[in-house]
């Protein structure tokens, strides 16, 4: 099963493993439903208690966007799902993400760099997404070991900001950033470094760069199997190989890619089609059963 | 032999013949035999001569058999024969097969004596009456049941059945007591369960079927008037039938036969016209809200029982029949059932039949699965034409009827649509959004875009009445939910969502809504979200079937424009665009208060020319097909007052066409803005004027609030282009050529206008296309034009109307999505969205709040006797025992419709909320089958 693809359809409706087991019942399956039970209300609290904001006019309730304010975190978690599906996508080669269990707001990722100076470079990073997105500044990537890149900040880790000095809604894109990291790596730049010592080597002295490349490239990778800088379950750890874990589900990665609604939902649902492809007439399929 | 049949159980025989060698019984089975065939003998005419009595002599029937006897049987030879036979049976029964498969002794012994046939005659000599037929079937019947060892395959056995079968299809059904019909069936059935474990007896049958003459595949004929039986004998008969079909379709001869030689279809079909002339034509209907036949109701009616009976039997055996077979037979059901009486029967004299009908129409199409019968039904209402009008445009001009007819029709569309069929779907919907006229040329690009922030959802969200707000009356919380927004715990980033369940009801403090932070959140809205996603994921999944993604450019708007499209309607759908003739063009709700309208709005003098000539030619159309034939009074009627609906609304409708001629005519920029969006705002204005003198201050910070949020939307369509770079991986191009990349692309630097579609750039096109009506069809055009109603509609016709919304929302075909749920889209002027009959419906509910001091009570009074509703509902399911039910404190009056609109409005905002946001993730899902 793609990792990807259980966290689109997990990320807006996370819980703790505890709760799954527990919440599932009660609002995951569907409840019986009559035939009109569509409309969802809410029950009836015993002794409903006055809300404090109750008292507020009703104008007041409109925020700035004409919408109401209690439905942001609903806008704010489908925006970064939707980002999410847009990295889906776009396949970026040799990258891996998935949000965090804690937050949509923080992305766990892994560049895999498969050739040129950096080759053979795993490096984990996070992307920390600003909570008044999308109109906030650009999302910041911060690289777990600060690798060695005159655009990754020696200390902090942080990297790849520059080519968004201005975050701007519909244009700028998630996958966007992701892939300028990946790509900073195979191109190097040298403008505005925020590690000036890797610029100034690289311009003047390519040759010791590359010795101090391999030997970053070698420490990121002897942290690999380090355990998560961010405690959270669904931070990306790596272990040595164990085929007691690893191969059945390798296997599974290879055997067959579905979705996992696909696994639950029990016997296949079909539409009905008689429409010829190409014609717009219905019942325009010639293998029609003949009716005179 | 009737004393053995009746008392006789295997278990005891089994017992008294366990440890008896199988020599002893051979003997045994002589010494009787021979015993029998000196009876037989003593009263044989002919003695030597026992093959020839064969088929040849016409053992049809009861009534010739009478020259054969030979003086009575005296009662005492008979009751030995019985005896002696009754035992020699039992000791075949319990034969074991010899080895290798090979005949027992006893059965060689049979078989080469011939017992059997023997026997047969032996009994029409004497009294061939019901009580011997009866005694055959069942020692048949016994014996085929409870052999240890196969015994049709031997001629000696399968022959005397035959001719016994025979004897009996030759009387009249009728004739045969019901106690042989119902031992026959039994037999029959019998037979069938041996040919479908047993495949090569089916070849034995067949043949010595043919030796018999006429009678050939004689299970089947005998089988078939029984089809269409009541009660357990017809229950038998359809499953015995149901092997065969299974069988068939294996076996090209056998299919073949049934097909061309014997009259199963089409008694199967024609059963379905005499078992549907004996349902009710009028329906009881129980109240109000009854607006389909559930399970319940028609279980009352045994007539509508027996016929859906036949309905699943047509639609099991065309599951299991050889494809010949099922052709034959849906091509009867059409020609036999559907044409002929279905197709007048929707056309009856009267509101009520017609009503009825409709109903039954949705039963049946709820009640059948397979896709050759949906087939049926469907080619039916999409493609047969009764009185030169489709099935369909009848279907969909009657949704605006008044009384039930209009509901019982909007839930047979509720069945329809949630068939997932692209031919339904094509006739109704797509077929008039595929030309993309509906739309501004500048927004086709637009079509696929995805709303990646919501903004639609916010839309849709924003139109909630203020008096509905839930800041004003706190939604009470479903059993306790409440929602954490949390900040992040390393306080580096900003925490999300987290649901958590209180499971404790008596927990107060559960009550509270706010947790965590200052942010209020909806929960129920989870709710809809949830369903929102399972509905449209498996919309999705039944959609991969379509032909063509309809996403505006497949199939391509440019073939369906105005030619093509003239010329189907021509050929294929005369009269459609003039059936349209309903509210779709009074885009101002109905409840305008009319003194008011009359004294503050001059009434031009006449409409716009075409939408006279639509009106007239509609009206033309429909009373033409009815007044022809004067029969059809009543239904004139219904048309009448419709039409006179029609004529009230027409000062409101009238100024509205100005209103929208008005449009065209103006310079092409401003109107092209303003079309889309106009209605709102001109609604609110005209409603201003109605209730300014007591709002004033409500309604213009409202419209003010509308005002913002239309500049808002306008600045929203700047920026579309996202499109292009969601449409083009750059991951294609990475791999040959990774560092041409211009990141500087994406940065803010680049100038981005050129590529966005102004809603300045394109002309109106009415211009161009002379007369015609940018339209989206007369189903969603009816469907809005009820919703605008939704104050005054009744609360049964707003669940109806918004689920069946609801339904078409979750379709996830662009050219359906983006017109009802991308709020953004720019529309022809003649064109209403569903976004702004909503601000409409909205508009409305202020007015009835802003009029009625108690509306705040009374709402939240309507929310609790709904949540009542909802749980008797549910109660009834299953599900919650502990709770008992809610007794809603104060009961609003079902007529205060619209206290319970409002409730119901702003629910479904939440809905469409709902779906918008999960098809901005699910619809873009690249999907991997």
């Amino acid at each position: 099963m793609n990792p990807f693809w259980s966290m689109s359809t997990n990320a807006g409706r996370k819980r703790s493993d505890g709760e799954e087991q527990v919440g599932q019942g009660e609002q995951k399956s569907s409840p019986a439903r009559p035939s009109f039970g569509k409309k969802q209300l809410p029950s009836i609290p015993k002794n409903a208690v006055p809300i404090t904001k109750a008292a507020s006019p009703a104008p007041s309730t409109q925020s700035a966007n004409g919408t109401h304010a209690s439905y942001g975190p609903f806008y704010l978690e489908y925006s970064l799902l939707a980002e999410f599906t847009l990295v889906i996508k776009q396949k970026l080669p040799g990258i891996y993400v998935q949000p965090s269990y804690r937050s949509a707001l923080m992305w766990f990722g892994v560049i895999f760099i498969r050739h040129g100076l950096y080759q053979d470079g795993v490096f984990k990073f996070t992307v920390y997404i600003p909570d008044n997105y999308p109109d906030g500044d650009c999302p910041r990537v911060v690289f777990d070991t600060p690798v060695f890149h005159p655009l990754v900040d020696p200390v902090s880790g942080a990297g790849v900001r520059r080519a968004f000095t201005k975050w701007r809604r519909n244009h700028n894109h998630i996958w966007q950033v992701l892939m300028y990291a990946r790509t900073v790596f195979y191109k190097i730049n040298t403008m505005d470094p925020l590690n000036p010592e890797a610029a100034v080597l690289y311009d003047k002295d390519i040759q010791l760069f590359k010795s101090k490349v391999v030997d970053s490239v070698k420490l990121c990778n002897s942290h690999l199997f380090d355990q998560p800088k961010i405690d959270d379950p669904y931070a990306i750890s790596f272990s040595p190989w164990n085929p007691a874990v690893h191969e059945e589900a390798k296997e599974k990665m290879f055997a067959h890619k579905r979705r996992p609604e696909d696994y639950n939902k029990g016997l296949p649902v079909s539409g009905l089609s008689w429409v010829k492809p190409g014609s717009t007439q219905p019942f325009s399929k010639e293998d029609n059963p003949l009716q005179t | 032999m009737t004393s053995m049949v009746a008392n006789g159980t295997r278990g005891d025989q089994s017992l008294v013949l366990k440890g008896v060698d199988p020599e002893t019984c051979m003997i045994v089975f002589k010494n009787h035999w021979a015993q029998v065939v000196k009876i037989l003998e003593k009263h044989d005419p002919l003695r030597s001569i026992v093959g020839g009595l064969g088929g040849g002599h016409g053992l049809g029937g009861g009534g010739g058999l009478g020259s054969f006897r030979f003086g009575p049987v005296p009662g005492d030879e008979a009751s030995a024969v019985q005896n002696y036979v009754e035992h020699m049976l039992f000791l075949l029964m319990e034969e074991e097969c010899g080895q290798n498969g090979a005949m027992g002794p006893i059965l060689e012994f049979v078989v080469m004596e011939n017992v059997l046939e023997r026997l047969f005659i032996w009994s029409l000599r004497r009294e061939f009456t019901d009580d011997m037929k009866l005694e055959q079937l069942k020692m048949y019947e016994m014996l085929i049941g409870q052999a240890r060892q196969p015994l049709l395959h031997h001629k000696p056995v399968l022959k005397p059945l035959m001719m016994l079968l025979s004897s009996c299809s030759g009387s009249p059904s009728g004739s045969s007591s019901s106690a042989v019909e119902t031992e026959l069936v039994l037999l029959l059935n019998q037979l069938c369960c041996v040919l479908a474990k047993d495949p090569s007896v089916l070849e034995l049958f067949f043949h010595t079927s043919e030796d018999q003459g006429a009678a050939n595949f004689l299970i089947f004929s005998l089988l078939i008037p029984f089809i269409h039986r009541e009660g357990s004998v017809g229950q038998q008969a359809r499953d015995a039938l149901l092997l065969i079909m299974a069988l068939s379709a294996e076996n090209h001869v056998v299919a073949k036969h049934i097909a061309e030689n014997t009259y199963f279809c089409p008694v199967l079909a024609t059963g379905l016209s005499g078992l549907y002339s004996s349902l009710p034509t009028k329906l009881d209907v129980p109240s109000e809200e009854w607006h389909c036949l559930h399970r319940e109701d028609w279980q009352q009616l045994p007539a509508l029982v027996q016929f859906l009976n036949s309905l699943e039997f047509c639609n099991a055996v065309i599951q299991v029949a050889h494809p010949s077979t099922r052709d034959q037979l849906v091509g009867y059901i059409h020609n036999g059932f559907l044409v002929p009486v279905l197709a007048p029967a929707l056309h009856k004299l009267t509101l009520e039949e017609v009503m009825t009908t409709t109903a039954y129409l949705d039963l049946f199409i709820r009640s059948i699965s397979e896709p050759a019968l949906l087939h049926t039904f469907l080619s039916f209402i999409l493609l047969h034409r009764h009185d030169n009008v489709h099935i369909l445009d009848t279907l969909v001009s009657r949704i605006n009827t008044p009384f039930q007819l209009g509901t019982v029709s909007l839930a047979l569309f509720r069945t329809l649509i949630g068939l997932f069929c692209e031919d339904v779907m094509l006739q109704l919907v797509f077929k008039y959004l595929i030309p993309c006229n509906h739309m501004m040329l500048s927004q086709r690009r637009v079509l696929r875009e995805r709303d990646c922030y919501s903004v639609s959802a916010a839309k849709f969200l924003a139109l909630t009445p203020s008096c509905c707000s839930p800041e004003v009356i706190p939604p009470p919380l479903r059993k306790l939910d409440s929602i954490l927004w949390s900040k992040g715990t390393d306080g580096s980033h900003i925490g999300t969502m987290e649901s958590k369940e209180v499971l404790s009801e008596e927990d107060d403090c559960g009550n509270s809504c706010v947790i965590g932070s200052e942010i209020y959140l909806d929960v129920s809205y989870l709710h809809y979200l949830y369903d929102a996603q399972n509905s449209i994921s498996h919309c999705m999944r039944a959609c991969r079937v379509w032909s063509a993604p309809y996403d505006g450019e497949n199939p391509p708007p440019e073939e369906y424009q105005r030619n093509t499209l003239e010329e189907a309607d021509l050929t294929a759908t005369p009269g459609l665009l003039e059936l349209e003739w309903d509210d779709s063009y009074d885009a101002c709700p109905t409840q305008l208060h009319p003194e008011e309208d009359q004294e503050t709005r001059p009434i031009p003098d006449e409409p716009p020319k075409h939408i006279q000539e639509l009106r007239r030619t509609a009206i033309m159309i429909v009373k033409g097909s009815y007044i022809e034939e004067s029969e059809f009074q009543n239904d004139v009627m219904v048309y009448n007052l419709v039409a006179q609906k029609d004529a009230h609304d027409s000062a409101a409708k009238q100024e509205m066409l100005d209103e929208s001629v008005t449009d065209q005519k103006t310079t092409n920029s401003e109107s092209s803005i303003s079309n889309g969006l106009s209605s709102p705002l001109d609604e609110m204005d005209s409603k201003k004027r109605g209730s300014q003198s007591n709002h004033k201050s409500l309604e213009g910070e409202d419209l003010v609030a509308q005002y913002e949020e239309l500049i808002r939307t306008l600045g929203a369509q700047h920026s579309p282009a996202k499109t292009d770079s969601e449409l083009k991986s750059p991951t294609d191009l990475m791999d040959e050529e990774e560092d041409e990349i211009d990141f500087n692309s994406f940065s803010p630097e680049t100038p981005e206008a050129e590529k966005l579609p102004s809603p300045f750039g394109t002309k109106p096109r009415s211009g161009s296309r002379g007369h015609a009506v940018p339209f989206t069809g007369p189903f969603l055009s009816v469907l809005l034009s009820r919703l605008e109603n939704m104050p005054s509609n009744s609360l049964h016709v707003n669940l109806l109307l918004t689920g069946i919304l609801a339904q078409l929302a979750a379709y996830p075909q662009p050219l359906l999505r983006s017109f009802l749920l991308n709020t953004n889209m720019v529309f022809q002027p003649s064109v209403r969205s569903l976004y702004q009959v909503l601000a409409s419906v909205k508009n409305q509910i202020e007015q009835c709040s802003a009029n009625n001091k108690d509306f705040p009570e009374l709402l939240t009074a309507a929310q609790h006797c709904l949540l009542a509703r909802e749980s008797s509902l549910r109660g009834q399911t299953d599900r919650i025992k502990t709770k008992p039910n809610i007794q809603p404190k104060t009961v609003v009056p079902l007529n205060k419709t619209e206290v319970y609109a409002a409730v119901l409005f702003t629910e479904f905002l939440k809905e469409l909320a709902a779906f918008a946001q999960e098809h901005s993730i699910l619809s873009h899902l690249p999907t991997e089958q």
